[in-house]
């Protein structure tokens, strides 16, 4: 795996990774009984998924402007 | 664990409308805005015509569609029952008000300032004056600039901003209070009660036991909590034959 | 090559950085527009939403959401279009219409903006609203879906790949000298061309162009989900809702499409680069989209009188013969009569460009009254409590507002055309 390869692929696993947290541990759950549904558990955490989701995007960006290999 | 709801008696109900004027005065609700609102009813044709009187608070649903989708939380319903709107966080994006099946909610279309409108009482009037003090409606209860509840959230009283919404609160400045919602207070032949339904000794559940009853909307799946004895839903043909002032 | 030491500045493509007397005009139109936008917004501002039409549904016999709603639902279907398109492009290998992708990204990128910022112009807090949904968005809420994969994801994605398609353009513009030369060496961002980097490109665009296509199937079905999830709105709960919206957006942006490319083409003699072979592909997608779309309207106009609720009665007949008829009939047309000439075409293989954009304008007429009836009805007359039927006209702001947000669309597609060609150059040959 190139260091190219690697920074990218991390860069979409580490999105998706923000993307997945702020979802299903940090927004608010899915429930409308109690008042803590109208919490999110971790502030912010809608932004953190949209953090997620340019992290992820970004790697596109990496991956096509980092400098060639020199030969 | 406390669980309020409201009951309804249809055969009490007379349309005097001491309620909505109730709600409107202890809740300072500017122009067209009627949290509490009594239906007249007319079904059949003439000579067979029937009238019927449905008030319909808002019914704080144990399953509200309205809380499902405000997407800032807003909108929230309370363990003990209430479902209630906190005004410092809401965006005014008027979700919950399309999504109630019920069409309990307003929106505040007017700066608070404005929303009251003009009256066509001289209130400068010196006679008159003399009697209300210089006291000018809309008479403001203090209470509402309060937080309440164990979440602390502004949630009582209307018109605090211009762009959000608000609806029928069960009265939760005065129910944490002990005291009952304005509209229950006042009706004079006591067709809405409110209490405990967890409590099995309260008045209102004494009062539903063994009686038949029935939800609006019921097949939606809200679960109300307010309840109708005495009566009937409103059928498909039922139509509405006195309507409030509309105009913002 | 000894380009690069002259002083001589070159005239840039495509009228790139040269601004004629009929830019001014455009421009100064789309200026007037966007100004008369900003004034409706700033009113509704002062006053309060009440400057608009809507009133609160039940007791006050209003909508609550009104054009603002269905111009939010619209701008985000034409965007659909663009994006769609250059995925197709890179996915397929479809050479012909590689002169429209950039154009088609960029609709997309200018769409999605609109409307964001029609929403933005909704809320009744604007400002909180950035703020709280940043801080406290629900995912319960079908609007989670609306603000973080639609205005977030798909718009930053679609400027990713807008940008990384428009790099190679920016470098063969910055080895030559022009006016413009800093801003493309910062855009160029170091680009080479060798065959390497090409390779990378290739690479990325197409699982960009792999990635994107499903976020948009999910965006746009989480608009249909903003209505079809509602049991308490005759009229908008249902299934179709999320298909129906996903079509129909593929419908206005397509039509969206072909009207800026044939503009294009005959504004900058493009003749060579935006061929036939791309309008009549364009044209038979369009026309494929408008026979699944009226195919759904036929659905819901049989569900809706076979055996109706007293509600989606009443709808009904609104939508038919009362209130909202000509609004409903008009879109109908305004959807079938090109799909019946796109037909005509394709059969006789005799594409007129003109026609093209008669019905380009014509299906996103349709589009927007088709928002529209999605949007108003059922809240004037599918109230399941026996509330009587109301009503709900859009006022003076909320035109100068819609006006405002079509007029900063042009604006900035005008802009763009200016600093950047607007159509992928081909390579320059050595």
């Amino acid at each position: 795996m190139t260091r190219r390869g690697i920074v990218t692929g991390g860069m979409i696993v580490t999105g998706l990774a923000l993307m997945v947290l702020a979802y299903f541990a940090g927004a608010a759950p899915w429930c409308n009984t109690a008042v803590e549904c109208s919490n999110p558990r971790l502030e912010w955490s809608p932004a953190i998924f949209v953090v997620g989701v340019i992290v992820a995007f970004s790697s596109a960006l990496y991956y096509s402007m980092s400098k060639s290999d020199k030969k | 664990m406390t669980r309020y709801a409201m009951a309804v008696d249809l055969n009490r109900c007379q349309g005097c409308r001491a309620c909505v004027e109730a709600c409107k005065i202890e809740n300072n609700t500017p122009n067209a805005v009627f949290w509490m609102h009594v239906f007249r009813l007319e079904e059949g044709e003439f000579p067979n015509t029937k009238m019927t009187f449905l008030p319909r608070p808002c019914q704080h649903c144990n399953n509200a569609p309205c809380v499902k989708v405000c997407p800032v939380g807003a909108r929230y319903k309370r363990e003990d029952g209430l479902v209630l709107t906190d005004f410092d966080r809401c965006i005014g994006c008027r979700y919950c008000e399309v999504a109630c099946p019920y069409g309990v909610n307003f929106f505040n279309w007017r700066n608070p300032e404005e929303a009251w409108g003009e009256y066509q009482i001289p209130f400068d009037d010196p006679d008159l004056a003399s009697v209300t003090g210089g006291a000018v409606p809309p008479y403001k209860n203090p209470d509402h600039d309060l937080r309440h509840g164990p979440e602390q959230r502004l949630t009582s009283g209307s018109a605090h901003f211009k762009g959000v919404i608000e609806k029928c609160t069960f009265c939760v400045h005065r129910v944490e209070q002990g005291m009952l919602p304005a509209c229950v207070d006042t009706c004079p032949v006591q067709a809405l009660r409110f209490g405990d339904v967890e409590d099995e000794d309260s008045p209102i559940s004494r009062f539903l036991r063994d009686k038949e009853s029935f939800q609006l909307l019921e097949e939606l799946g809200t679960d109300p909590s307010v309840v109708y004895v005495g009566g009937n839903p409103p059928s498909s043909h039922a139509r509405e034959i006195e309507r409030p002032l509309t105009g913002v | 090559m000894t380009v690069a030491h002259s002083r001589v500045n070159e005239p840039l493509p495509q009228g790139v950085g040269r601004l004629s007397r009929r830019w001014f005009l455009v421009v100064g139109l789309a200026t007037a527009g966007t100004a008369i936008g900003v004034v409706g917004w700033l009113v509704e501002h002062e006053q309060g939403m009440v400057a608009t039409g809507m009133r609160d549904v039940g007791t006050m016999g209003g909508a609550t959401w009104g054009l603002y709603i269905s111009m939010v639902v619209y701008f985000v279907g034409v965007s659909f279009a663009g994006i769609t398109v250059a995925a197709l492009i890179r996915l397929f290998n479809l050479e012909h219409l590689k002169g429209v992708a950039r154009m088609a990204e960029l609709l997309t990128v200018v769409a999605l903006l609109l409307g964001a910022l029609a929403i933005v112009i909704d809320l009744g807090q604007p400002l909180r609203g950035l703020v709280n949904l940043f801080r406290y968005a629900r995912p319960q809420s079908p609007f989670f879906g609306t603000f973080s994969l639609v205005v977030s994801g798909y718009l930053f994605s679609s400027l990713v790949y807008l940008y990384l398609t428009s790099r190679p353009d920016a470098a063969r513009l910055a080895a030559k000298p022009s006016k413009l030369r800093p801003l493309y060496r910062v855009w160029a961002a170091g680009y080479e061309d060798t065959p390497d980097q090409r390779a990378r490109d290739r690479r990325v665009t197409f699982w960009l162009a792999l990635a994107i296509l499903p976020l948009l199937i999910v965006a746009h079905s989480s608009l249909g989900f903003v209505f079809g999830l509602q049991v308490g709105r005759p009229g908008w709960f249902g299934t179709l809702q999320a298909p129906a919206f996903v079509v129909l957006a593929g419908v206005s942006g397509i039509g969206h499409l072909i009207v800026l490319a044939a503009l294009v083409r005959r504004v900058l003699h493009e003749e060579h680069r935006i061929g036939m072979e791309a309008f009549t592909w364009l044209g038979r997608f369009l026309m494929l989209l408008l026979f699944v779309y009226l195919y759904f309207v036929v659905v819901e106009i049989f569900t809706a009188i076979y055996q109706p609720t007293v509600n989606e009665q009443r709808i009904g007949d609104a939508l038919l013969t009362g209130e909202y008829a000509p609004v409903f009939w008009g879109s109908v047309a305004a959807l079938a009569l090109p799909a019946v000439g796109l037909a005509w075409m394709a059969v006789t293989r005799r594409w007129r460009i003109g026609w093209m954009v008669a019905f380009g304008a014509l299906v996103n007429l349709g589009a927007i009254g088709k928002r529209f009836l999605i949007v108003a009805p059922s809240q004037t007359h599918g109230q399941l409590l026996p509330y009587p039927v109301g009503t709900y006209t859009p006022s003076l702001v909320e035109y100068a507002v819609v006006l405002g947000l079509f007029s900063l669309g042009a604006l900035l597609i005008a802009g763009f055309m200016k600093l950047f060609p607007i159509v992928e150059m081909e390579e320059a040959t050595p």
